[in-house]
């Protein structure tokens, strides 16, 4: 209407009257005649903003360790498939119907078998989601990237789908898409939104697992008791932070998963002894001078609430950025009652 | 007297100012904001927004605080000075909501006192009394006067008047110049004519196709109730170097008005208000100086300058904080980024971080907050695409304002969609005399062409009281600006 140089290279500021004929606004659903100018009114970003590609990661496994694996996973499975086929070969040579039963078995084992291996796949893969999500939303709030961020709260409002609890924060926060957030701050939000209900309930889970921990281990009567006993529970307390936080991990999954945290673990346990060494001689000194079972008790229950708080880490689809993450005092507060009343002393001034 | 007792009766007083405050602080936390922008940067509109935004508390997912529910109520208190007047909240408001009008200009300075009831995160019941306090861009550029003689003050901006940019605005002031002299004896009707020659051109330096910023005096644009008093009847006249003023001259009473400004005018406002300020936020226009062309915003580039030099930013040691106000956080904002794409808002950005550039280095090394967002504080337009023939273009929809663009182009009733041009991915483009872009005053018209859009269509509820103004990253700015005290 205004300027009828052709669009090349350089734009020229244009501007279009809607009432028009010659532009068509595309939300009346008309089809557009030939020639005409198309506006669509919209929120979506129209082109694709080009960004730096960043460095491919290294390679997660070493070639070799992949040809071992492979190579022991084959023999092992034909020498199943040998015993399992000599086996009904046997049973057929024996009688026709123990024959038949035997076969009927080995097809419900292959079935079970596979369905076995699709949900442990599945739980990998939702595990591989998640862990991708977390380095999506860290790169999102490092570069202010809104696309990225908005494809991270998606995929994450995605996820909690299934949690009812988290259906007035989704709601919510759905609300808050269509507005113009920048990259960084719409990564906060989510995780204000949807991590924050999720937080607490972890924190709980872990405490709880602490506090039964150095009970049990306090009144076992033998020390191999209490150790199956903190093993189990760390086991079952991963396993329940990784559902919490939206994970499916089957037995594949949970063993990543303990190796992931005990990589955690080995990494920030050194950081976080320096903060809270002090609580923890101290506690562990007195108590061990009442009863040598109960300082041992309080020791159990600060190395779970320790595993706890790495799985927390690990599990979470998002950084803590703008939460802070719990602390060893949030979680020890039966194991290490002084810090904890200092702690909820109201701060004035 | 000698101009280090002057300065040092100066300090004293401010220091006593300061202490008074801290005193009053102890009792109820306060902060006083200081909301300024050259003129047409959208003070007012901001400040409306601000205020509405904060009693309403909707729409503002990223201000933490007010997102969290820690902000039980914001209501509006007298104010503390008496002598300033109050910003008018209300009416600013119904303009915006009921005429679908910008409301008036800011064009002296003005107050308002919120007083904001929050929870800290940790619990407990607080209140926060929020001044805000609204003045003119253009008297910052004066507060660099105040160290300049009058000899100093006419050089310059005669150097500046000289520019090729601004001679043929100029050419009436400058031609009244040539035809008088600085020993002629001194004569009120011909000061007059001066001051008022020199006035035209300054107002003329604004029209749209110009947009220039660096204008001092301020108040000759702005004169408030000051109108034609002698203070503001001066203007520059050439001088020779070191030249002395004959008892009765043109120049002898041209120099004792302009001290006359500086001890009148500039240094009251330095004093009661400038200096007390806690936490600022300068809002620029971007925008209008890159319709208008490169010189316009070079101009403006200088005009930040001045405005940046008036800041006493910094933290100082907390015997001097009790002494010292310092300014701790500071914001600048590009206005009206509903003109434009969301997709170009990162460009803008980076265009207004080219133009604070000094500032936010002098910042790093003073331990000052400062930080860069492009804003709307009232949103007038939603978005679209555009596609005509084979390209598809990053548009904006609303109501252009009547009067723009030709003689019948836009009624201010129909809707139009805009694409304004693409900001360049590197804001040193803008800025390379090379390069260069095209202004309105071009022949060929301008690389870039803002539309002004009416005010977006608002609702109220059924108590009268008008919904949530729609906006863009307000929410940001009052984190920034708020956030750190809400705590």
């Amino acid at each position: 209407m205004t300027d009828k140089s052709p669009a090349s290279g350089h734009r020229r500021p244009q501007a279009f009257r809607l009432d028009d004929p010659d532009v068509v606004v595309a939300e009346d659903g008309r089809p557009a005649p030939r020639g005409a100018i198309v506006v669509t009114p919209s929120l979506a970003v129209p082109e694709a903003e080009e960004t730096p590609p960043l460095p491919a990661p290294p390679p997660s496994a070493s070639r070799w360790t992949t040809l071992f694996w492979s190579g022991l996973g084959g023999l092992v499975s034909l020498g199943l498939g040998l015993a399992v086929s000599k086996l009904i070969e046997d049973l057929f040579a024996r009688a026709d119907w123990l024959g038949y039963t035997g076969l009927a078995f080995a097809a419900l084992f292959v079935v079970g078998a596979l369905a076995i291996l699709g949900r442990e796949l599945f739980g990998l893969m939702r595990l591989r989601t998640l862990n991708a999500l977390r380095e999506q939303a860290a790169e999102a709030i490092a570069k202010d990237d809104r696309k990225q961020a908005e494809a991270v709260t998606r995929e994450l409002m995605a996820l909690a789908k299934t949690s009812p609890r988290l259906f007035r924060a989704r709601t919510e926060l759905a609300g808050h898409l269509d507005a113009i957030i920048d990259g960084a701050d719409l990564v906060r939000l989510t995780e204000r939104h949807l991590m924050a209900p999720l937080d607490s309930e972890a924190t709980r889970l872990v405490s709880d697992a602490a506090k039964r921990v150095s009970v049990v281990t306090a009144v076992s009567p033998r020390a191999a008791v209490d150790l199956i006993f903190v093993l189990l529970t760390a086991v079952s307390l991963v396993r329940r932070l990784a559902l919490l936080y939206g994970g499916r991990p089957g037995a594949l999954g949970m063993f990543r998963l303990f190796r992931q945290v005990i990589a955690h673990l080995a990494v920030t346990g050194g950081m976080a002894a320096g903060d809270s060494l002090l609580q923890q001689l101290v506690g562990h000194g007195i108590a061990a001078k009442l009863s040598a079972r109960l300082g041992e008790g309080v020791v159990n229950g600060l190395l779970t609430a320790r595993l706890g708080l790495a799985a927390i880490e690990v599990t979470r689809p998002l950084p803590f950025a703008a939460l802070p993450a719990p602390a060893l005092s949030d979680v020890a507060s039966g194991l290490i009652a002084r810090k904890d009343s200092e702690k909820d002393e109201p701060k004035q001034g | 007297m000698p101009s280090w007792y002057e300065s040092l009766v100066e300090e004293a007083r401010l220091a006593a100012l300061t202490l008074l405050d801290r005193a009053e602080e102890l009792a109820n936390p306060t902060l006083r904001l200081g909301i300024t922008g050259l003129s047409r940067a959208g003070k007012t509109v901001f400040t409306t927004a601000l205020v509405h935004a904060l009693m309403r508390g909707e729409r503002m997912p990223v201000f933490r605080a007010m997102h969290e529910g820690r902000i039980a109520r914001a209501s509006l208190e007298p104010q503390p000075d008496d002598a300033v007047p109050r910003f008018d909240y209300e009416g600013h408001l119904a303009t915006l909501v009921d005429e679908r009008r910008w409301p008036e200009s800011t064009r002296r300075i003005s107050e308002l006192r919120l007083v904001v009831d929050y929870a800290p995160a940790r619990g407990g019941k607080r209140s926060l009394t929020l001044d805000i306090l609204d003045y003119p861009g253009e008297w910052l550029l004066d507060l660099p006067l105040l160290g300049q003689s009058y000899a100093d003050f006419a050089a310059q901006s005669l150097n500046l008047a000289r520019a090729p940019a601004r001679a043929p605005l100029a050419a009436p002031f400058l031609a009244a110049l040539a035809a008088t002299a600085p020993e002629v004896p001194a004569d009120e009707a011909q000061a007059r004519q001066l001051a008022a020659l020199f006035t035209d051109y300054l107002a003329a330096c604004r029209a749209e196709a110009v947009s220039m910023s660096l204008l001092p005096p301020g108040r000759f644009l702005m004169p408030g109730d000051l109108e034609g008093s002698p203070a503001l009847t001066f203007a520059p006249i050439d001088l020779s170097p070191g030249a002395e003023a004959p008892p009765g001259s043109l120049h002898a009473m041209m120099a004792r008005r302009f001290e006359a400004y500086k001890e009148r005018v500039v240094r009251p406002f330095f004093r009661d208000h400038f200096a007390r300020l806690d936490r600022q936020i300068v809002l620029i226009d971007v925008l209008a100086a890159l319709n208008a062309g490169p010189a316009a915003l070079a101009d403006l580039e200088a005009a930040l300058d001045g405005i940046l030099a008036a800041f006493r930013i910094g933290r100082d040691s907390w015997l001097g904080a009790l002494f010292r106000h310092r300014i701790d956080k500071v914001l600048f904002a590009a206005t009206k980024a509903d003109h434009l794409h969301h997709a170009s808002h990162d460009r803008l950005e980076a265009i207004l971080r080219r133009l604070v550039e000094r500032a936010l280095a002098r910042a790093e090394s003073t331990g000052t907050e400062i930080d860069v967002v492009a804003l709307a504080a009232v949103r007038a337009t939603r978005e679209a695409s555009v596609k005509r023939g084979r390209t598809t273009m990053p548009a904006i929809i609303g109501v252009p304002e009547a009067g723009q663009h030709g003689a019948d182009a836009f009624d201010g009733l129909a809707e139009a969609a805009v694409f304004p041009g693409d900001l360049p991915d590197n804001p040193a483009a803008l800025f390379d005399p090379t390069l260069g872009f095209r202004g309105l005053s071009d022949a060929e018209g301008g690389d870039f062409r803002f539309l002004r859009f009416r005010p977006p269509l608002v609702m109220r509820n059924a108590e009268g009281v008008p919904l949530a103004l729609p906006h863009i990253r307000l929410d940001r700015a009052l984190d920034f600006l708020l956030g750190d005290r809400l705590r």
